[in-house]
């Protein structure tokens, strides 16, 4: 990597505390750009925290955290902002605007963010939508439509602001069984035909393999092991992996 | 003494007038608490420790008094420091004022039980606080506030019969000046609540029915 470019993800040493519960204890992990990382390990590992703490939702208690080379821990508020326009995140619950079309939703950020005009950010809006499969939903709320349409349209959302990093937080997790697929699909999609950089949370171990370059073990804070999906989850050097693995896969 | 629709008919365009007067003060006190109620929701929000303190002081104040008292105080104590408004901006102001305090409280709650993925969305996709507020807090707030924020302004609509004691021509001044004036109260009282109620329910229902417009999504 020497004289390369800057990691899209740096996490050096970086603790995080809610009240007394300990998250995260020293925890450190490079993303390089374009690679695709999935995070795995027991619920409260620590994984979302992770992911919040990249998006600049959390601070870390100590630590430093760098996006594409810059540290976001000591930074102006207005700092911040501009390093998170490099930022997209997708989260479990969707989020999307209930109140606003699905077309308003992808347009809002563009037009104040991108500060694009009207015609310009719908333009781009339809374009991604077309690229989720839902263009026909443009004018539909977000309420009138399943799970798995909401979430393509989150991540269609994310990446209208084109984002350099995209951090996907248990983005299936809400959803019936039999629309996890579409959601995949487009992440699939997306990591394969772009140069985006992944960093993911996820419970489909089938998928973490797929399509991750990395998985990273995490168990109590930490990182336990980082591996190529296939060493991982055929060979996992560390018990606590080897016990994780046969739990999830046993389901 | 029995009803006499003669009389009733006769009193009916003074009350329907009344009725008129009714609706101009409850849709300008209205709008006045929904605005105000906003404008001390954000500003509470945002204010340092001692303004949040004077803020809430405020709303405590106009919610802990009886309308009566602030309304005479408004209308008799008022003009003594040079201040004297007419009638109907006494009623406006006061019962503005004070619905305003209870809306605030609405639009306050609203803020507090979003759930947190809208602010987080908000971040993630790096709105600035200004869009953040406008285009999505607040209009959430209000469609999640919808039934309550409705069901003041029936208050409102129903407490300017307060107003009867300063003397704006509301609907119960108008019965009560009919009634003196010809000593027969039952119809004019028996009117007098019989409108109240006619133009009450319709709102009811509307406002439930645009509750239940807001709960499917979109608007």
């Amino acid at each position: 990597m020497a004289g390369s470019k800057p990691p899209a993800l740096d996490f050096r040493g970086v603790g995080k505390a809610f009240g007394d519960t300990v998250v995260l204890d020293d925890f450190t992990l490079t993303v390089a750009p374009g690679e695709t990382v999935t995070l795995i390990g027991p619920s409260g590992s620590g994984k979302t925290t992770v992911l919040r703490l990249a998006m600049l939702l959390e601070r870390p208690d100590r630590g430093d955290i760098r996006v594409l080379g810059e540290s976001i821990t000591n930074v102006s508020a207005k700092e911040s902002r501009r390093i998170a326009r490099n930022l997209g995140m997708v989260f479990q619950q969707f989020n999307l605007f209930p109140h606003m079309t699905i077309l308003q939703n992808l347009d809002l950020a563009q037009r104040t963010v991108m500060r694009l005009g009207r015609s310009a950010a719908s333009a781009r809006s339809i374009e991604h939508l077309e690229m989720v499969g839902l263009r026909d939903k443009a004018d539909c709320y977000p309420l009138q439509l399943s799970g798995g349409q909401q979430q393509r349209v989150a991540l269609a959302r994310a990446l209208t602001l084109r984002p350099k990093v995209l951090l996907l937080d248990e983005i299936t997790s809400a959803l019936d069984p039999e629309l996890v697929g579409e959601v995949l699909e487009v992440v699939r999609k997306v990591t394969a035909e772009t140069d985006i950089t992944t960093l993911l949370v996820t419970h489909e171990m089938r998928f973490a393999r797929d399509i991750s370059d990395r998985v990273v073990m995490m168990d109590e804070g930490r990182v336990i092991e980082e591996a190529p999906p296939r060493t991982l989850f055929t060979k996992p050097s560390s018990p606590r992996t080897q016990a994780f693995i046969r739990r999830v896969l046993d389901h | 003494m029995t009803w006499d629709w003669q009389y009733a008919w006769s009193i009916m365009p003074a009350l329907l007038s009344g009725v008129r007067e009714t609706f101009v003060v409850t849709l300008a006190a209205g709008a006045l608490a929904l605005g105000l109620g906003m404008l001390i929701a954000v500003a509470g929000w945002f204010a340092p420790g001692r303004v949040k303190l004077l803020v809430r002081g405020f709303v405590e104040l106009a919610r802990g008094l009886p309308i009566l008292v602030l309304l005479f105080f408004a209308f008799y104590a008022l003009p003594q420091y040079g201040v004297v408004l007419s009638p109907y901006t006494t009623g406006v102001l006061v019962l503005g004022v004070v619905y305003g305090a209870y809306c605030s409280e609405v639009y306050r709650g609203g803020i507090v039980s979003l759930p947190r993925g809208m602010w987080d969305a908000c971040a993630a996709l790096n709105l600035p606080r200004r869009t953040t507020w406008a285009r999505v807090i607040l209009p959430m707030v209000v469609r999640n506030s919808v039934g309550a924020l409705g069901a003041y302004i029936i208050v409102i609509y129903k407490q300017t019969a307060l107003l009867v004691t300063i003397g704006v021509p509301v609907l119960l001044t108008t019965a009560q000046t009919a009634g003196y004036a010809s000593y027969r109260y039952l119809e004019p009282y028996t009117l007098a609540g019989v409108l109240y109620l006619l133009l009450n329910l319709p709102s009811m229902w509307m406002v439930r029915a645009l509750e239940r417009r807001v709960a499917r999504g979109g608007f």
